[in-house]
């Protein structure tokens, strides 16, 4: 099923590869953001009010993404592809495997029948609408560009379904939120706040909501992005985004301390657009802690890399 | 008559009826130095000379891209470059007065749609790259010169 869903995306993105010649004028450099981990364009982590692909008003274009993240206990694979209609509406799909492999330590808790080498995937449908401002063009005001969107998630836990169950989240949940991007472009800087509405826990790898003593109902984060082009090809900059932290009461009511415990992500980032159709982005990450109960309390860092092909 | 036939041909007119109509731009070149010393971006694209070369490889460039081509092939060439020249002067900080046309009358013709700016800005980036203005001196100009898509984009 992996594979073919691979293939698929793979075939999709060399059709599309057709609609360069008509798609290849419209933006500039870099200034469609790069894929996220949840496929709407933006910095790696955050969704930004800019439509992905090449496309301006008038055309469609369409992005593909792979991205992998590793830190000490855990890693990421991420694939995904994306398409920008006439530079309002943006369409997204991603597929997330995460290797969960420390979760077999949680059968040592209780007989939770977790399987070695366990991997959580997770599908993320996203649509993403501008809805004002230009994030370039605007540059005489303080105006910026001006998006909402949704992203709706599917998680596939495996044999971890039973700790779920246990925590009381449920495997499907929605995003919503709004997003402002500004590029003041006689500083090279970009700037970008987005407020999101969400359950998810860890993004969604663990579930939506909380039962028991947990927070079920849906909270709002801020996401912040901050970037300095350095040349025409290289941007540098950083994220952090908030989480809800829904289940560090489920375990501390259950008496494990802060085993559940979950924080804010951060990344410091360098993007290299060499022409408009590819880019790559290699980034620090600052996951925080992840279900520390298992892992020590340990705060999850390390590398985040991502390269995206743009018509 | 095709489209593009058509729209060049009313560029055509256009350009030639503004041409006629507008006043001659007076590039005032003030005697006083320091005019220009307050203007480090004017200074930074290389005064007048550098203007000028930039607008040289600019219309070159336009010409030569097919995007941009049709727009500016049946234009008076040597009388754009001398207006823009004057007109980024003054957005620069130079001592320049722009007196042509305002630049909704002088596409208001023409169909214009978000792609095609794109692509002049584009251009217009190969050119700064080429002449060897600094990239922040690059997105300080393009700062100034990018609210003017509300008056030159015609196809929303």
């Amino acid at each position: 099923m992996k594979n073919s869903l691979r293939t698929a995306l793979v075939a999709t993105a060399a059709s599309l590869c057709c609609l360069a010649a008509q798609a290849d004028t419209g933006k500039l450099l870099l200034t469609g953001g790069v894929s996220t981990v949840d496929g709407a364009a933006g910095g790696g982590l955050t969704p930004w009010a800019v439509i992905g692909s090449n496309a301006t008003e008038g055309e469609i274009g369409a992005t593909a993404h792979v991205s992998r993240a590793k830190t000490q206990d855990y890693s990421l694979t991420a694939f995904g592809a994306a398409v920008g209609y006439k530079d309002r509406l943006e369409i997204s799909l991603a597929r997330q495997d995460f290797d969960a492999s420390p979760a077999i330590a949680l059968n040592g808790i209780a007989p939770f029948g977790v399987s070695p080498g366990q991997h959580i995937k997770m599908d993320v449908l996203g649509l993403k609408l501008k809805v004002a401002g230009d994030a370039i063009l605007d540059s005489d005001t303080w105006m910026p560009q001006i998006a909402v969107g949704l992203e709706y998630k599917s998680t596939d836990p495996g044999s971890l379904q039973s700790v779920l169950n246990f925590l009381g989240t449920k495997t499907t949940g929605t995003d919503f939120y709004v997003s402002a991007t500004k590029l003041f472009l006689a500083q090279s800087v970009l700037v970008n706040g987005t407020l999101r509405y969400t359950n998810a826990n860890q993004n969604g790898l663990l579930g939506f909501g909380a039962g028991a003593t947990g927070r079920d109902k849906p909270s709002l984060v801020p996401e912040v992005s901050v970037a300095y082009l350095l040349s025409k090809h290289v941007a540098i900059g950083a994220e952090y985004r908030a989480k809800p932290n829904n289940l560090e009461d489920v375990g501390r009511g259950a008496g494990l301390g802060d085993a559940l415990a979950e924080d804010a992500w951060k990344d410091l980032f360098i993007a290299w657009a060499p022409n408009k159709n590819a880019s790559v982005t290699l980034a620090y990450v600052d996951l925080g802690r992840i279900v520390p109960g298992i892992t020590g309390g340990r705060t999850q860092t390390g590398y985040y890399l991502s390269a995206q092909l743009a018509f | 008559m095709t489209k593009t036939t058509l729209t060049s041909t009313v560029l055509a007119i256009a350009m030639a009826t503004s041409t006629w109509m507008a006043l001659p731009a007076q590039a005032q070149t003030n005697p006083m130095a320091s005019a220009a010393a307050s203007a480090p971006l004017y200074q930074a694209l290389g005064e007048k000379a550098g203007l000028t070369a930039l607008m040289d490889d600019f219309m070159a460039r336009l010409l030569a891209d097919p995007r941009t081509a049709p727009f500016f092939k049946p234009a008076n060439q040597q009388h754009i470059k001398e207006m823009l020249v004057v007109q980024f002067c003054m957005v620069s900080g130079g001592p320049c007065t722009y007196k042509g046309v305002d630049m909704k009358t002088a596409h208001a013709s023409m169909d214009i749609t978000k792609g095609d700016f794109n692509a002049l800005v584009e251009v217009l980036q190969q050119s700064m790259d080429a002449t060897g203005i600094p990239f922040t001196a690059q997105n300080a100009l393009l700062a100034k010169l990018a609210p003017m898509h509300r008056d030159v984009i015609t196809v929303k």
